[in-house]
């Protein structure tokens, strides 16, 4: 491998971790806070993808209001999750896992009448590359890191300072305590899955122009984000970033000197070694 | 200010609380004894909405608190110290005195914050620290601190003496006192029935969920079965 080939592979690697963190961030949130998985993230990604198709690609609007408005409804549409489902069940996990899973089951079987047979594509929104250290690397690929790193940011800035912030944490650190001071634990709750569906919409968004669209898209990046919890350590916002940033330049580095296939068994050699070692995950710890 | 007519409640098929009626008048201590398992947390817990009772009324002032969830019964003038103090570990110990001021504007939690911090000199010093590092006897202070941030009309204490020293216990019983004396009406849940009795007015005794003797503290402290039951006397 180049120097050169290094340095392209390493940014796209960056670049396709921002997409694996943006995915991760609300899985590990939602169980840090409710103990459950959210196998509903894949779907939702897709969706956050179909929506930049219907509104910047089908309706002309500006990329930025697509990105937003994707957001916004899946937002809106993981708060009426909570609501609807995970409310309904009064804690219990595993059926709430059973009906997360029927859900995406549901919206990726909807996908193909609603969204048709074929595959979609997104034209470009940057297109072009830019020469970085003599390697071109693509613009779109490239602004995806800023945009995720706002949006990262932002979170923490929310999770750290604000009064609703600290009552997610109070919940993840003793929801029964937390309802004992006064906070609505079932609001808080759907503001979690709110944030959680809004970021997998964030991170589908920002590739719908890379990749083509489909109503399986999801699941690539929703088993990735299934590492990187396990990775980082269940319910560790700075292991999802950490263990999210790990497997992007992992997939990316060793894709490019090995092949995908290599690629894709590395990462699973390598997170078994390090869960050897420690099992709780980078930042996890017992409970 | 409190009054509790026939409370049931179950665990699934666990009977917990058989028919429990206590009252609480406004400004008292009222203290529930018992032994392991008597039911004292679980009645606490149906106050303020953590569990649902099968049966039973439960007033306070003229709201009736049955169906309410625990958010609600904070705002009208609740607050439950639970059993394990049940601190937000990884948050410091001014993040769990705000979080206990949840429902109140930030200029009321200022002039709360000074008033707490007078009776609680050390969670003033100890304010960045984290929850989690503090020693027991510092946890239940900030417990009972925590609670009084959102201003409470009845305060319910369970077991604020579990794993203290003597010293610390007494340290306790203490602010106890003192925070009755701001007009705080206060039911105290014990198993060490000695303490209970001596800060409380009245006191009931329950047994495997079910009440069975009551009266002046001062005159369970004096009697035969209470002495031998709860005081080891
Ligand atoms: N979550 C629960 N699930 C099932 N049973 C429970 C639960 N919590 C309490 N119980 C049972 O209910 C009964 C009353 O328990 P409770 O905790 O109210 O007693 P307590 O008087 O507070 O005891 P202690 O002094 O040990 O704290 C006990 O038999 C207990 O085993
Ligand atoms: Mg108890």
């Amino acid at each position: 491998m180049t120097p050169a080939l290094f340095v392209q592979s390493a940014i796209i690697g960056v670049s396709l971790g921002s997409i694996y963190i943006l995915m991760a961030l609300g899985l590990t949130l939602m169980f840090g806070m409710m103990h459950i998985i959210n196998f509903a993230h894949g779907a939702v990604y897709m969706l956050g993808a179909f929506v930049i198709y219907y509104v910047f690609f089908q309706g002309g609007m500006p990329y930025f209001v697509a990105f937003v408005a994707s957001m916004v409804l899946l937002g809106i549409f993981g708060y009426l999750v909570e609501r609807s489902i995970y409310r309904p069940i009064k804690g219990g996990i595993e059926p709430t896992l059973v009906a997360l899973l029927a859900l995406t089951t549901f919206l990726q079987a909807a996908g193909y009448p609603v969204f048709g047979q074929l595959d979609k594509h997104v034209p470009p929104v940057f297109p072009g590359t830019r020469n970085i250290l003599g390697v071109g690397i693509s613009i779109e690929r490239l602004m995806i890191i800023p945009v995720a790193a706002a949006l990262v940011i932002g979170l923490y800035l929310f999770i750290n300072n604000t009064r609703l912030g600290a009552a997610m944490r109070a919940i993840e650190q003793d929801k029964e305590a937390a309802a004992l001071q006064g906070v609505n634990v079932h609001v808080v709750n759907g503001l979690a899955f709110a944030i959680g569906f809004a970021l997998a919409a964030a991170s589908g968004a920002l590739m719908a122009p890379i990749f083509k669209l489909d109503p399986m898209m999801g699941e690539q990046p929703l088993l990735k984000a299934f590492i990187i919890i396990i990775l980082g350590g269940l319910g560790s916002i700075p292991g999802a970033i950490l263990g999210g940033l790990m497997l992007g330049l992992i997939d990316s580095i060793v894709a490019t000197a090995l092949g995908a296939e290599p690629a894709f068994l590395l990462s699973f050699v390598f997170i078994i070694m390090l869960l050897l070692f420690r099992p709780t995950g980078l930042f996890g710890y017992a409970s | 200010m409190l009054e509790v007519e026939n409370l049931w409640v179950r665990y699934g098929t666990v009977e917990a609380v058989k028919g429990v009626s206590f009252s609480v008048p406004a400004g008292s201590i009222v203290s529930l004894i018992g032994a392991n398992g008597a039911g004292k947390t679980t009645s606490l817990r149906a106050l303020t909405g953590l569990v649902k009772p099968g049966a039973g009324e439960l007033r306070f002032g003229s709201t009736s608190l049955v169906g309410l969830a625990p958010h609600q019964v904070v705002g009208l003038g609740i607050a439950h110290v639970p059993e394990g103090r049940r601190l937000f570990p990884k948050m410091t110990v001014l993040e769990n005195l705000t979080m206990g001021a949840y429902r109140r504007s930030r200029a009321d939690v200022a002039s709360t914050l000074i008033m707490v911090y007078e009776h609680f000199p050390i969670l003033k010093e100890r304010g960045r620290q984290l929850a989690g590092s503090l020693s027991g006897g510092e946890q239940q202070m900030l417990a009972i601190a925590r609670a009084l941030m959102s201003r409470p009309k009845l305060l319910l204490l369970d077991e604020p003496s579990m794993g203290l020293s003597p010293i610390m216990t007494a340290e306790v019983g203490k602010i106890i006192r003192q925070i009755n004396a701001l007009d705080v009406s206060i039911i105290l849940v014990e198993q060490n029935a000695m303490l209970a009795l001596t800060l409380a007015q009245y006191g009931y005794v329950l047994q495997t969920g079910q009440l069975v003797m009551q009266g002046k503290a001062q005159d369970l402290l004096r009697d035969e079965g209470v002495k031998k039951a709860y005081l080891g006397l």
